[in-house]
């Protein structure tokens, strides 16, 4: 069954499990708030006051702790715990747009912004002024970042924007990274090398963009309700195999694998599908919380019964209202994050939507 | 000074480096001259006179004219609607249902739906309507009750051929799902 939490009536742009599962960052409106898990449910307990406009998204680092939030304030902030409280320290992105997306890479030594201003803000500490400072991946976006992906190797990043591109971007900085070991994206990659660049047939947004488990695939998923995976085969070589799965449902905005061959996505139609696949092809091969198999709503009612019998009363109605959406979720999913088991093997994953549900999924079989 | 309104002002017009080419938001599709579509045309109608439908609509919607010209498309779209208003209305489920199991499947509804034929032909049919509010409402409501009732031919009356299009739209969705309509509001490739 999965574990639902309903956080508070308000969208949750995007929520950040700690390595432990026991804290959880969610953002709602311009704050962060921090639950502590407590027996089967969660606690509220600090909250991160830094911004003055919407946190549109938070991360936590799973190995040192810090917090890093954007905002449509144009700014990042990275908090860290300190014994008086949550400590927070700007960062400078130089951007003149909303800040749309944020993730640490995975050695936690650097983090990735993108923006509404057309460029993405890799940042990293700088020991010397003890300040984060950033450097911007600028060409060729044309438009909006919607989102980021890290490679394992902590220095390719992958970007979706409204462009209707994917696109895989080396960060590498000199003196913060080691050089890394050739992939099939490239060998020799300095900053901003282009190491890929795809669009789909019918080219709409790209809301959500994924490296595998091993980071030898690329998927993403557009506003034609479509998931994409491709395959690279060698540097500056056209790719293995772009394997394009366009469903029946509402657009996806979120993407997370699961394992090399298996990944969820989510979006507009509230709950999560599985797709597997391999080079060979990709297709849909289930739904999680599927609403045509789902008896009743999917929630409980949340209105008491003296509230339910004065909707019967005010609105003329014999049942109990019938607007509940028969899947858990009310309301679009926001992110999809793997919650349980490690890379290529994650059995269960939460999501966020925009009814201020938090749920963790299992993956079946 | 006050009678600017600086929210109005489109700021990127005045950046050279935010310069947007249309083209590349488009994915690459080949120029394709008239005569070919014209070819087509004939091939589809060869095959509706034997009275394969079905192959005349699977041909036309697996060549469709993306990089055609204005005159183009609109031949093909002539032969679309030709073929879509020469099936009987209860052959349309089985055959939308055969098509969508077919490999290329969603492509050729999403190319029906989608794009185009209907929406498009819809367009077209309430562009030649002399009163457009008036018409375009009046033959939404007998589309009702006039689907069920006849496959139209093409020229039967504004009234009748969006009664066809308006029943295919509701099988090609009930197949298709909403992603259809989706993929029609997203795709940049024309028809």
């Amino acid at each position: 069954m999965p574990e639902v939490h309903l956080l508070f009536h308000q969208p949750i742009a995007d929520h950040s499990f700690s390595a432990d599962r026991s804290l959880l960052a969610v953002s709602r409106d311009t704050k962060v708030e921090l639950y502590k898990r407590s027996g089967s449910g969660f606690t509220l307990q600090d909250e991160l006051a830094g911004h003055d406009k919407t946190v549109t998204s938070v991360d936590i680092a799973p190995n040192t702790g810090k917090i890093v939030t954007c905002s449509q304030d144009r700014n990042a902030l990275v908090w860290e715990p300190s014994p008086t409280g949550w400590k927070p320290t700007l960062v400078l992105l130089r951007i003149n747009r909303a800040a749309t997306h944020v993730r640490w890479s995975p050695d936690e030594t650097k983090f990735a912004v993108g923006s509404g201003a057309r460029v993405i803000a890799v940042c990293y500490f700088e020991g010397e002024n003890d300040w984060w400072v950033s450097k911007h991946i600028k060409k060729p976006l044309r438009s909006t970042v919607f989102s980021l992906a890290w490679h394992p190797n902590s220095v390719l990043l992958a970007a979706g924007s409204a462009d209707a591109h994917a696109r895989v971007f080396s960060s590498f900085i000199k003196g913060v990274d080691q050089r890394p070991e050739p992939t099939v994206w490239g060998e020799r990659i300095p900053f901003n090398t282009v190491c890929g660049e795809y669009i789909n047939s019918s080219g709409g947004w790209v809301h959500s963009v994924a490296f595998s488990p091993s980071g030898n695939a690329l998927a993403f998923a557009a506003h034609d309700s479509s998931v994409t995976v491709v395959y690279p085969s060698a540097p500056e070589q056209p790719p293995h195999a772009v394997l394009s799965v366009t469903t029946q449902m509402l657009p996806f905005v979120t993407l997370c694998w699961t394992r090399e061959d298996q990944l969820v996505a989510a979006g507009h139609d509230c709950h999560p599908v599985v797709f597997e696949g391999s080079m060979e092809g990709w297709r849909l091969a289930y739904s999680v919380d599927d609403p045509r198999k789902s008896a009743g709503p999917g929630v409980s009612q949340e209105s008491s019964a003296l509230n339910m019998f004065r909707q019967m009363d005010l609105k003329g109605k014999s049942s109990v209202d019938d607007t509940n959406l028969k899947t858990i979720h009310q309301n679009s999913i926001t992110i999809l994050r793997p919650y349980e088991g490690g890379p290529g093997n994650v059995t269960k994953f939460s999501s966020s939507g925009v009814d201020g549900r938090i749920v963790v999924f299992t993956v079946k079989g | 000074m006050a009678t600017i309104n600086y929210r109005l002002i489109d700021i990127d017009a005045l950046d050279p480096e935010s310069a947007f080419p249309a083209e590349l938001l488009t994915p690459p599709c080949n120029p394709i001259p008239t005569f070919e579509i014209q070819s087509l045309a004939t091939h589809c109608r060869q095959l509706l006179q034997r009275g394969d439908q079905e192959t005349a609509l699977v041909a036309a919607l697996e060549n469709v004219p993306y990089g055609g010209d204005e005159q183009g498309k609109e031949l093909h779209l002539g032969t679309v609607l030709e073929i879509l208003s020469s099936i009987k209305a209860v052959e349309m489920s089985p055959l939308l249902g055969r098509l969508y199991a077919s490999p290329s499947g969603t492509e050729l509804l999403d190319v029906l739906t989608k794009q185009v034929y209907l929406y498009k032909g819809m367009a077209r049919h309430n562009n030649s309507t002399s009163t457009p509010g008036v018409s375009s409402h009046a033959t939404g409501v007998s589309s009702v009750s006039g689907a069920r009732e006849y496959g139209v031919a093409p020229g039967k009356g504004d009234g009748g051929g969006m009664s066809v299009l308006l029943s295919w739209h509701e099988k090609v969705v009930e197949i298709a799902g909403t992603g259809a309509i989706v993929r029609v509001m997203t795709d940049r490739r024309t028809v």
